[in-house]
């Protein structure tokens, strides 16, 4: 055992490994990808033996791998981001109604905000919709728990079991006692097992889905009372009066750690102004489907109130309405008509108690929660004195959650968004691409990836981004609704081999005229550099013959593939001339690696004597090591001011060096 | 409980920073958490880094700091330490460096972002409260170093000699050596050295 600051995906590729976990496939994808990560580094260094990983194509080749590998017994981990199950859900539907036979747990991360994502879709909705359990960690500490028993429990049922960690568990580090060593479960002697049972037929699907609502029944016990599992549903009551609780307060994932930070915080305040806050019961619910009706009856139980904190959807809450649906009638049958059912109400985002989307805040927690602590004492309260005292304490936690003091200076601020970096080749392709089509009415359809970060001004090059591979078939269909238009899609090169080798045979397949730009850069840039078919290189650390991208296209069936590279503007945007003039499907494979894979060249300087303080070159391509300083004086810029270069961030491409009319961006090395 | 913001913009090495203080709080036998900003940010966007360390044996929850709470802030850039100013606790110091990294957004403006402008304003906004702010000479500093990677150290080392952390020296600069790859000790070594003098 060592202990190591571990990334909370770091730390759960560890917890899979020590439950013997022999087969890791995913597909890269913000907040996710650090775990496939960790044990392809793991496995490199020796220490997790006998596993196999890999990056798959996408998703559904991941998932789909997994599923025939845990059909011979083995246990797997398939990953992603909540859009990848997306993608990976025609084989999860599936999947369920057959069966697992080794542990098959999917490792499906959340990105409330959403910081890194396109969707604010729910996981733990997902798995009610595809009848799957899901466990839902609040903290790092608690999904290396979960990740473990995910696998006992698939094995006990068959099923697979789903782990659904948020960004901020994904993405929080603390220390973990690991093991220096793993070796994976062997895959059981008699393997593969021939049987009707794994054909998905209308038979079996009937019969399967009776299992799936058999087993979900007893998992939800097991939820409830296995102590197993019953550990991730914790209660303890609060507060500073004695009195049997009558407030409840939910909690699931990441909430549930916010609620007790903002409880403490709402405690001192209270201290603080002599207020006491009355007693009050908190559960955090870390399996939320099939939900542990059994142990939140308990939780209930004389309640006047729950409050639900969650983020994404309201599936706790959903849970908590049904449950005080079945308290009333159970009362009401057993009470009789005369005396009133017990009632208890569920606060949260349908009653606007809690905010209905984005992240949720410790602050913002804190304050309505203080709020609901104290509103009947506030309504109750005898004097001036001990309603001033309430007043104070929300005074206090509305001051810190908003931050007005500061509001001014913020506003004033400049606006930072993500840009592409210094020197990324993308920032060459969308700018030669749009001087190809100059006035000619075009649409730009845009992917996932870095290059998505070409809309920002003043490249504003992408007008639609909708999910993976979606530019390629979306300009097909703008070309059947708007023929009079050019329509240019960018794809990445990980992308391409995602989910955009379907929509290439369509568009030649439908004879649709479309230009897709293939922005090679060799690498999955935006989650980190993973690499894909088209770079060979491989998580078990072979060498394969990478897929040629030209070689696809061609066998694919276009016609007119044109090759430039970005960083050469007259050749890039000549290249895209004839690329878009070509009536019918036709290619542009723009090649240049992305920065982080290569040594930077030397950096540009500015020739004060020639510079114009035009702007030319930062409104046209707008590289962040290109700043303006108002205070630069030269002999052709007079009072205009100058651009300079930040040497420190330039990756010497050589870009801007095209683009200024006066010559005076200047290569690095070229001078003296 | 200690809790400290690291801020900066993606690429400038908040993570690492982060990393750092874990180290030399886990040799303390503290409990840590700390939170990274990771994803479409880290292109150039503004980048959050949270420490919170249980110093007096206390259980540490969240991993993102509330607003109001950090004893101490460290900024790698002025805008991005005025745009962290709400979650500075009373009392609490801002260490920030004095260099910008103009954002395409203000080359393409009109009115260019100027340093000490925001320096001036988060200095009114913070008279009176009882919170400091260490403006830090960056450049200079890692002039004597010769590499701007080392900003990260040289800001842990000025937050230090501002008497804003409770380690020493030696602990710092054992954490340092455990969290920076092998051939850089050295370098950040200096660094620490240099924010200290
Ligand atoms: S990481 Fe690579 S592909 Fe992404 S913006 Fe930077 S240079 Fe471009
Ligand atoms: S050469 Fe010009 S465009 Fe390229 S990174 Fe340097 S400043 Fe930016």
């Amino acid at each position: 055992m060592t202990t190591k600051l571990l990334m909370g995906n770091e730390a759960f590729a560890h917890a899979a490994l020590e439950a013997g976990v022999r087969v890791v496939a995913g597909y890269p994808g913000t907040p996710s990808s650090e775990l496939v990560e960790t044990v392809a580094k793991l496995h490199a260094e020796g220490a997790a033996q006998g596993v196999h990983v890999e990056w798959s194509t996408n998703e559904k080749a991941a998932l789909e791998l997994a599923a025939g590998a845990s059909h011979a017994g083995a246990r797997v981990l398939f990953t992603c981001k909540q859009v990848g199950l997306n993608v990976a859900s025609d084989a999860l539907m599936s999947l369920n109604y057959v069966g697992t036979n080794g542990g098959t747990v999917l490792f499906v991360a959340d990105d409330p905000g959403p910081i890194s994502s396109q969707t604010e879709q729910d996981t733990r909705r997902f798995a009610s919709f595809a009848k799957v359990p899901v466990l839902d960690p609040a903290t790092p500490d608690q999904g290396f728990a979960m990740m473990q028993v995910a696998f006992d429990l698939s094995e006990r049922y068959h099923t697979p079991v789903i782990v659904r960690p948020t960004t901020r568990v994904c993405h929080a580090s603390t220390f973990f006692d690991v093991a220096d060593t793993t070796e994976a479960r062997p895959v059981p002697e008699e393997g593969f097992q021939k049987d009707p049972k794994w054909v998905i037929f209308p038979r079996r699907a009937y019969q399967g889905h009776g299992e799936i609502n058999e087993r979900l029944v007893k998992i939800a016990d097991d939820f409830s009372t296995d102590p197993a599992f019953e550990q991730f549903n914790p209660v303890f009551t609060g507060g500073m009066t004695r009195e049997m609780p009558q407030i409840g307060i939910m909690a699931g994932g990441v909430s549930a750690a916010y609620v007790r930070e903002a409880l403490a915080i709402v405690e001192d305040a209270a201290s603080a102004a002599g207020v006491l806050i009355p007693a009050y019961r908190f559960m955090q619910v870390g399996t939320p489907y099939p939900f542990p009706e059994k142990a939140a009856a308990v939780f209930a139980r004389g309640l006047r109130s729950v409050v639900v904190v969650e983020e994404l959807d309201s599936v706790l809450e959903d849970e908590m309405l049904k449950l005080a649906a079945k308290i009333a009638l159970d009362s009401a049958k057993t009470l009789g008509e005369d005396i009133a059912p017990a009632l208890l109400e569920v606060l949260g985002r349908y009653t606007g108690h809690m905010p209905d989307r984005g992240e949720n805040t410790i602050d913002d927690i804190a304050l309505r929660l203080a709020k609901l602590l104290l509103s009947e004492r506030y309504a109750q309260a005898a004097d001036d004195d001990s309603r001033n005292a309430i007043e104070a304490v929300f005074a206090t936690l509305e001051e810190a959650a908003s931050g007005t003091r500061f509001a001014e200076l913020n506003a004033s601020l400049p606006v930072r968004p993500p840009v592409l970096c210094p020197g990324c080749p993308h920032r060459g392709s969308f700018y030669a691409i749009k001087r190809a089509l100059g006035k000619q009415p075009a649409v730009m359809c845009g992917d996932i990836g870095c290059y998505t970060l070409g809309n920002a001004q003043p490249l504003d090059a992408v007008d639609t981004c909708l999910c993976m591979g979606a530019g390629i078939t979306m300009a097909q269909g703008l070309a059947v609704a708007e023929p009079h238009k050019k329509q240019v899609a960018f794809v990445g090169d990980s992308t391409f081999f995602a989910s955009g080798l379907t929509g290439i045979a369509n568009a030649v397949y439908n004879g649709h005229d479309i230009t897709v730009a293939v922005l090679d850069n060799a690498t999955t840039a935006m989650t980190g550099s993973q690499p894909h078919p088209g770079t060979g290189v491989t998580l078990m650390g072979e060498k394969r013959k990478p897929i040629d991208i030209e070689g696809v296209l061609r066998a694919l069936g276009v016609e007119c593939i044109e090759r430039a590279n970005p960083l050469d503007l007259r050749e890039c945007e000549a290249a895209a001339k004839r690329a878009i003039e070509f009536e019918g499907p036709s290619a542009l494979l723009l090649v240049s690696p992305c920065i982080q894979l290569v040594k930077p060249s030397p950096a540009v300087t500015v020739d004060t004597e020639t510079c114009t303080g035009c702007k030319k070159c930062i409104t046209e391509i707008g590289c962040p090591a290109i700043g303006f300083d108002p205070a630069a004086r030269g002999p052709r810029s007079k009072e205009r001011g100058q651009v300079f270069v930040d040497a420190s961030q330039c990756n010497g491409c050589n870009l801007c060096t095209q683009v200024c009319p006066f010559g005076s961006l200047i290569e690095g090395g070229c001078r003296d | 409980m200690i809790n400290v913001m690291l801020t900066g913009v993606g690429g400038q090495g908040t993570v690492l920073a982060a990393k750092v203080l874990a180290q030399a709080a886990l040799s303390k036998g503290w409990q840590v958490r700390t939170a990274e900003t990771i994803g479409m940010a880290q292109r150039g966007g503004s980048v959050i880094s949270h420490v919170r360390m249980g110093n007096e044996g206390e259980e540490v929850h969240a991993p993102l700091l509330a607003k109001a709470s950090a004893q101490l802030i460290i900024a790698f850039e002025p805008s991005e330490a005025a745009r962290v100013l709400p979650y500075l606790a009373p009392g609490g110091v801002l260490v920030t460096a004095r260099t910008t990294i103009q954002p395409v957004t203000a080359a393409l403006a009109k009115e260019p972002y100027v340093a000490d402008a925001v320096i001036s304003r988060i200095e009114a906004l913070l008279e009176g409260t009882g919170s400091r702010l260490v403006v830090v000479d960056d450049e200079k500093l890692i002039a004597q170093v010769g590499n701007r990677k080392a900003l990260n150290t040289v800001l842990l080392g000025s937050a230090l000699a501002a008497g804003c952390l409770p380690l020493s020296v030696e602990e710092m600069k054992d954490a340092l050596s455990a969290c920076v790859k092998p051939r850089f000790v050295e370098m950040n070594l200096a660094a620490l050295d240099a924010a200290l003098a």
